[in-house]
């Protein structure tokens, strides 16, 4: 390991081209996946604005617009559970959305109930929303929607959801929407709006603060190993991050990431087998010397791979300042770049994988070398 | 062949293990000096190169003995298959006919009869080798390039003590913390010398090793060779054509056309 790092930082100048390429690696695979992962932050809003801890919906529901009905009685399977709170019923579903001007759009409705304790009202709203909410077929919507929805120009006419008349009594900020924009209203409203969509005695979701996130996790295994056959748990960030990841791969944007980041992988694997072939090569009579003394070759070989070892290690180290230069430069286009840590740990794992395979390929240049070679 | 550890103790009569070994073969009585024991024997060595026309017989039936506590010097002309000799005795290049024998482990053996990991683990414990080159890693420090010998052959007992010892004992202490860049080639080589002495080897094997230095810094590096020969009883066998190391040697072999002979010493 000493000699390993003695030789890298001695040749520092030659092994630079191995670490640059470990980095450039590494900067496109975390930032193609960060930003992906940011850009579908938009799918899992309804989580993420909320604060339950415990999202109960349909067997296999893989993101949080796709819930289908389950009965409302499925409170009692929660209900009562220690360090739990009472469940509250949330009601998400796409319907039509008629604009004042004419037209139509889809939209997704998001009903919760509205008391400052409700684990399902939206985070964002203030009191005076959270009032004007309570009214029959009042929603909100987020206000980069409004022109997409109709809504800043005719006031003379009202818009309709479902061929009901709705109330638009406030706009909210930063609740992008991807496909359908999102309505928030009260549970009585969405229930309305929704009719016949939503079978009597039925809601999309049952939601749940926990005492704790390592309680909401027990409950959740709880949960899903005793009612398997009919409904799924989540914890928060699960559904968060499961919305998400079913988008990147649902829209094969997850294939475009992949693509790029493995031809990312390439290039840096490529580049440090070549430094590790030549800075070896370049010392293969010093080599040849140590094999002649009856040094193992075995011993070359690791002091190769570890070498890859700390390319790689190096690389991640100047890969992460850089990673969140850009992110925050990013930030200033009001672009999120989503590196969180498992994204972080990802991205070294397989870059220091990479540069590991990097090093067996740069294996062969150990076994030409020949102690013969110092007498020729 | 006590050389695991430390400045070995061997007697006037040479190497025991080896003595009792070698009688049936014949390596004490009538081989060499008569008062020490060969500890390697390289038996009618033949080596060609080339196929056909341009088959060439580099070695002829060559044989040569190496014992406890000599300087041998091998010379001859350019391209007369000196280095090649000095690789097949130290394992490094097979021969096409003939044997090598050493003593393993107290049992005498054909090192090219041996398996090549076995013929490895032989160099590993009982060679040591200098070329004309010095080959020094350039990251290492003096001290660092005779440990990493030690600690890469699996040996790490007192490294640093035996490290301390053999660089004082070469006078080389003030070199300990300069990389090769900052050394000058005469002082490369004795690196290369402790280097090659740090195992406490039982054989030398010194290709060309003053044939880049000038004579001043020349004499230094045999010096040091007889002084691994003489107090340390290493076999050390040197190839040069440089007829000046003849006083620092103590037997002389000439080869030529693929001929070996043993010739005198001036007086």
């Amino acid at each position: 390991m000493l000699y390993a790092l003695l030789m890298l930082w001695h040749e520092r100048a030659r092994y630079a081209a191995g670490v640059l390429a470990v980095t450039f690696s590494a900067v496109l695979i975390a930032l193609q996946v960060g930003l992906l992962l940011g850009l579908f932050k938009i799918t899992s809003i309804p989580i993420d604005y909320t604060s339950a801890d415990i999202w109960i919906g349909s067997t296999a529901v893989p993101s949080v617009d796709l819930g289908k009905p389950i009965p409302k009685n499925f409170v009692s399977r929660l209900a009562g559970l220690p360090g739990v709170s009472m469940p509250e019923m949330y009601i998400a579903n796409f319907a039509n959305f008629t604009k004042p001007t004419g037209g139509t759009e889809l939209c997704f409705v998001l009903g919760s109930l509205l008391d400052p304790e409700a684990a399902g009202a939206l985070t964002l709203l203030t009191p005076e929303q959270r009032d004007a909410l309570t009214m029959p077929y009042a929603i909100i919507v987020d206000e980069s929607d409004v022109k997409r929805l109709g809504l800043d120009t005719d006031r003379s006419q009202k818009p309709k959801i479902n061929g009901k008349e709705v109330t638009v009594v406030g706009t909210v900020r930063g609740l992008k929407s991807l496909a359908a924009p999102w309505v928030f209203c009260s549970l009585y409203t969405a229930r309305q709006l929704l009719g016949p969509l939503l079978p009597p005695d039925h809601v999309t979701y049952l939601l749940a603060r926990c005492e704790s996130p390592q309680r909401a996790r027990e409950v959740v295994a709880y949960l899903r190993e005793r009612y398997a056959d009919d409904m799924t748990a989540y914890t928060a960030e699960e559904f968060s991050f499961g919305s998400r990841w079913y988008w990147l791969t649902r829209t094969k944007a997850g294939l475009a990431i992949g693509y790029a980041a493995f031809l990312g992988l390439i290039v840096g694997m490529v580049i440090t087998a070549q430094t590790l072939y030549s800075a070896t090569v370049a010392n293969a009579r010093e080599f040849a010397i140590l094999l002649a003394l009856g040094v193992p070759r075995w011993r070359l070989a690791l002091l190769v791979v570890t070498q890859a070892f700390w390319i790689g290690v190096i690389g991640i180290a100047l890969a992460y300042p850089v990673c969140l230069g850009l992110k925050y430069l990013a930030l200033q286009f009001a672009t999120d770049v989503d590196l969180r840590w498992q994204i972080l740990a990802g991205t070294a794992t397989l870059t220091i994988g990479m540069a590991l395979l990097a090093g067996l390929f740069a294996l062969r240049s150990v076994q030409q070398i020949e102690p013969m070679s110092l007498l020729r | 062949m006590d050389h695991e550890q430390g400045w070995p103790k061997v007697t006037a009569t040479g190497i025991k293990q080896l003595s009792i070994k070698t009688t049936t073969l014949g390596m004490v009585s009538g081989m060499g000096n008569g008062t020490k024991t060969a500890v390697l024997r390289g038996v009618r060595l033949v080596k060609t190169y080339g196929d056909g026309d341009s088959r060439r017989v580099v070695l002829h039936e060559c044989t040569l003995e190496l014992y406890p506590g000599q300087v041998v010097l091998l010379m001859g002309p350019s391209g007369s298959g000196k280095s090649t000799l000095l690789a097949i005795l130290s394992g490094l290049l097979e021969p096409d006919e003939g044997q090598v024998l050493v003593d393993d482990e107290g049992q005498l053996r054909d090192l090219w009869q041996m398996a090549p990991a076995e013929r490895d683990r032989y160099r590993r414990r009982h060679t040591g080798f200098v070329f004309q080159g010095y080959n020094l890693l350039p990251a290492l420090t003096a001290r660092q390039q005779l440990e990493i010998v030690l600690h890469w052959c699996g040996d790490y007992r007192d490294s640093r003590r035996r490290v301390d010892e053999l660089l004082e004992r070469l006078g080389l202490q003030q070199l300990q913390g300069k990389k090769p860049a900052q050394l000058s080639g005469g002082e490369k080589q004795r690196i290369a010398i402790a280097r090659a002495l740090v195992k406490n080897p039982a054989f030398v094997f010194a290709d060309e090793p003053t044939s880049a230095l000038d004579w001043e810094n020349g004499q230094r590096v045999m010096e040091l060779l007889r002084l691994a020969a003489h107090e340390r009883q290493a076999a050390v066998l040197v190839v040069s054509h440089d007829q000046r190391l003849l006083p620092y040697v103590d037997v002389h072999y000439h080869l030529e056309d693929g001929y070996l002979e043993e010739r005198g010493l001036p007086a």
